[in-house]
């Protein structure tokens, strides 16, 4: 994993987002699940520093789930605090991340904020989405030869390139991550011949 | 006692405004500005001053070994049966030690200080506080905070332990010296309204009177015990280093024990007979070094130790909207970042698994701890109620008679706590009893002292808090804890929030470092 983060850094990617453990998660057996949770805890521990060191803001997408160890919430809450002020590049590991979940939160916030219902527009409504400043997603990787969304940062992917290596993600390293970015700069991107947007631009 | 008691600490505290003649060196220039200064206070007397600018006090401000000073002088203080039994009822020097250093360092500025007019108030202030300090002790001995003869005792503490700084540092002060010091602390007694007689008239009637009172007075009292052995080796970590409560305790684990060895030893030998304190070999050896160590500090840069840099650090909360709490925000961001790595990186047993369940609510537990228990003794009678009370006095900077009745308010609610909670009637309530009967706490008591403290917050009594008498209580501009856009708080929201933190037991941006912090 941190061999993928390091070529992305080098490459010149500034925003990356791993899914790391998703909503329907739980439903695994509880030992795979308890197995999981200290893998991404040693993980965590392991890298923290590098990931300082390296200049890389680290957040967790989702993380509201009561089963999460409260070991591993306070590792996350201080990877994100120790790496705050960072700016090289953002890592966002989506843990206990559901994208409908996010999307529905985003409506329970704009309800409470008490907006008129036609002034709502999207970029309004994606402010209301967690962690509002992350950009559009261009190019999503699905490993393992899956071919399906899996309830990924829905709303962000909209307009995203899919890539589906037949690798699985253990066995994912620097060289495939390259060549797929380099399938990505082959793909001529038009949005629906809507917007000529510029790779990465945000919503706003 | 507890005010004056501690107080010592601050003689530094003040000066530092002055200016630094005392160690400079260029002594042409800083008498021209002392004589400009003192020309402005036509009252200070012209050759030696008594107070502020000028006086021998003048020499101990920003000198880092006042601080050894300062904790041996408190020790020989709390030895003192009256003055030990005052400290071990009343002061929240234990639970909230940096609070408690911050108003003895605002008060011995004012006490200190040029201005007259400042110096009267402040010793109204002190006497209120101190008459309200009394009782009686284990052995049923009475003590009063207010009785001349320990007040200058407490006085007397502080001059002898200048006085024994500069010699154990090896340099000692000049005869003259030494009797003007003398002199501006029989003045401070004197400020304080303590009639003469009380300290001998001169400087050597004060050494028998001292060596007598080590002999026969002193005793190895609780306060003493607390302060040797308790008071360092678990003091909170300041505001400021709160995000590193880890690195904190280590630096304490070794300092605490050296703290209190270093004191024992520079006690007069016949008292620590007496209270059969430890001699620790090397012990006299590692003192004197504390001191001469602690005198070399005077070397470095100027500006490097000022006092009242130091105070302010102390007041500062990083939430204050201050703009020099910018800096402070920033450091203590610093300081947090350093806190979580130094977790993430320790081995996974030393990092305790954080409480579940909600953030925003503690456990009675927690709050009996962090709010109620003010004087940190494990239980909640009366010194702890009216220690928040003298907390809330000091910060509104109130008179009489508002003083008065907030104490009278926090006296009824103190009743009927005590008719509701103390179940097994031994008069105090323990952590076990507030936990079992929590929901009782709001009672129309509490609401009465959430009335008077806003009506005494309401300086102008518009019947509503503005920014600026806001920021009297709280030290912090009122949008951050506020919700919407209300240019003032009203009588109903200022209740609601008071009850919300005391029997809701739900933290506040406002009240944690009021009452809270350490």
């Amino acid at each position: 994993m941190i061999d993928v983060i390091e070529a992305a850094r080098t490459a010149g990617v500034e925003w990356l987002s791993l899914y790391a453990f998703s909503t329907e998660n739980w439903q695994r057996p509880g030992n795979e699940v308890d197995f999981l949770m200290r893998l991404v805890r040693r993980v965590v521990r392991k890298h923290a520093p590098l990931l300082y060191a390296r200049g890389i803001r680290c957040r967790f997408l989702g993380v509201a789930d009561p089963r999460i160890p409260p070991a591993l919430a306070q590792d996350f809450a201080d990877l994100m605090t120790l790496t705050s002020t960072n700016r090289r590049m953002t890592l966002t590991v989506a843990f206990d991340h559901g994208g409908r979940r996010d999307i529905v939160e985003a409506a329970r916030s704009l309800i409470r904020s008490g907006v008129p219902a036609d002034a709502v527009d999207e970029r309004h409504f994606a402010a209301h989405l967690p962690f509002p400043d992350t950009p559009d997603v261009d190019l999503v990787i699905r490993t393992s030869g899956e071919q399906r969304i899996s309830n990924f940062m829905l709303w962000q992917v909209a307009y995203a390139e899919w890539i589906f290596p037949p690798v699985l993600w253990p066995d994912f390293r620097a060289p495939h991550f390259l060549e797929c970015l380099h399938t990505y700069q082959q793909r001529s991107r038009r949005f629906g011949g809507v917007t000529p947007k510029a790779n990465g631009e945000p919503h706003q | 006692m507890s005010d004056t008691g501690s107080s010592h600490f601050s003689h530094t505290g003040h000066f530092s405004q002055a200016g630094h003649s005392g160690h400079t060196g260029s002594g042409a220039t800083d008498r021209a500005a002392t004589d400009r200064t003192t020309a402005d206070h036509a009252a200070t007397v012209q050759p030696a001053p008594l107070f502020g600018p000028g006086s021998q006090f003048h020499r101990l401000f920003n000198d880092p070994r006042w601080a050894l000073g300062i904790v041996r002088a408190t020790v020989l203080e709390a030895a003192h049966p009256q003055v030990g039994a005052a400290l071990t009822d009343n002061s929240t020097f234990v639970a909230h030690p940096w609070r408690r250093l911050r108003n003895t360092l605002v008060s011995l500025q004012r006490m200190f200080g040029a201005d007259d007019h400042v110096r009267q108030r402040e010793a109204a202030r002190l006497n209120r506080l101190h008459e309200r300090l009394s009782g009686t002790d284990a052995q049923n001995r009475p003590y009063d905070a207010m009785d001349p003869q320990v007040r200058a005792w407490v006085v007397a503490t502080l001059f002898e332990s200048a006085v024994t700084m500069y010699r154990l540092s090896g340099q000692p002060l000049e005869q003259s010296a030494m009797e003007q010091l003398y002199t501006e602390f029989q003045a401070f007694l004197a400020a304080l309204g303590v009639e003469d007689g009380h300290l001998p008239p001169t400087l050597k009637e004060f050494w028998q009177y001292y060596d007598h009172t080590v002999e026969t007075e002193l005793e190895n009292t609780e306060a003493l015990r607390i302060i040797l052995y308790k008071l360092f080796d678990h003091l909170p970590a300041p505001p400021l280093l709160s995000g590193l409560p880890t690195v904190w305790a280590a630096g304490r684990a070794l300092a605490g024990p050296v703290i209190g060895t270093v004191t024992v030893a520079s006690l007069p030998e016949p008292f620590r007979r007496r209270a059969g304190l430890p001699e620790v070999p090397g012990a006299q050896t590692l003192m004197q070094s504390a001191y001469v160590a602690a005198g070399l500090a005077r070397y470095l840069p100027e500006g490097w130790i000022e006092t009242e840099a130091l105070t302010d650090l102390l007041y500062l909360s990083p939430d204050s909207d201050d703009p020099r709490a910018a800096t402070i925000a920033a450091l203590h961001g610093r300081m947090k970042r350093a806190g979580a790595l130094f977790r993430l990186v320790t081995p996974f047993p030393v990092q305790p698994d954080p409480a579940p369940g909600s953030e925003r609510q503690r456990s009675a537990e927690e709050f009996f701890d962090a709010v109620l228990d003010q004087t940190g003794d494990g239980h909640l009678d009366w010194p702890d109620l009216a220690a928040m009370a003298r907390e809330l006095s000091s910060r509104l900077d109130l008179d009489e008679p508002e003083e008065t009745r907030l104490y009278n308010a926090y006296a009824e609610w103190w009743k009927e706590l005590q008719s509701a909670l103390d179940t097994d009637g031994d008069g105090r309530v323990s952590k076990e009893e507030y936990a079992a009967a929590v929901p009782s706490l709001a009672g129309p008591a509490l609401i009465r002292v959430a009335e008077v403290l806003f009506e005494a917050t309401d300086k102008n009594g518009d019947q509503q808090i503005d920014a600026d008498e806001y920021r009297t209580l709280f030290r912090t501009a009122f949008h951050r804890t506020l919700t919407g856009t209300d240019e003032t708080y009203s009588r109903s929201a200022f209740v609601k929030d008071f009850l919300s933190f005391m029997s809701g037991r739900r933290h506040s941006t406002a009240y944690d470092p009021l009452l809270a912090q350490a």
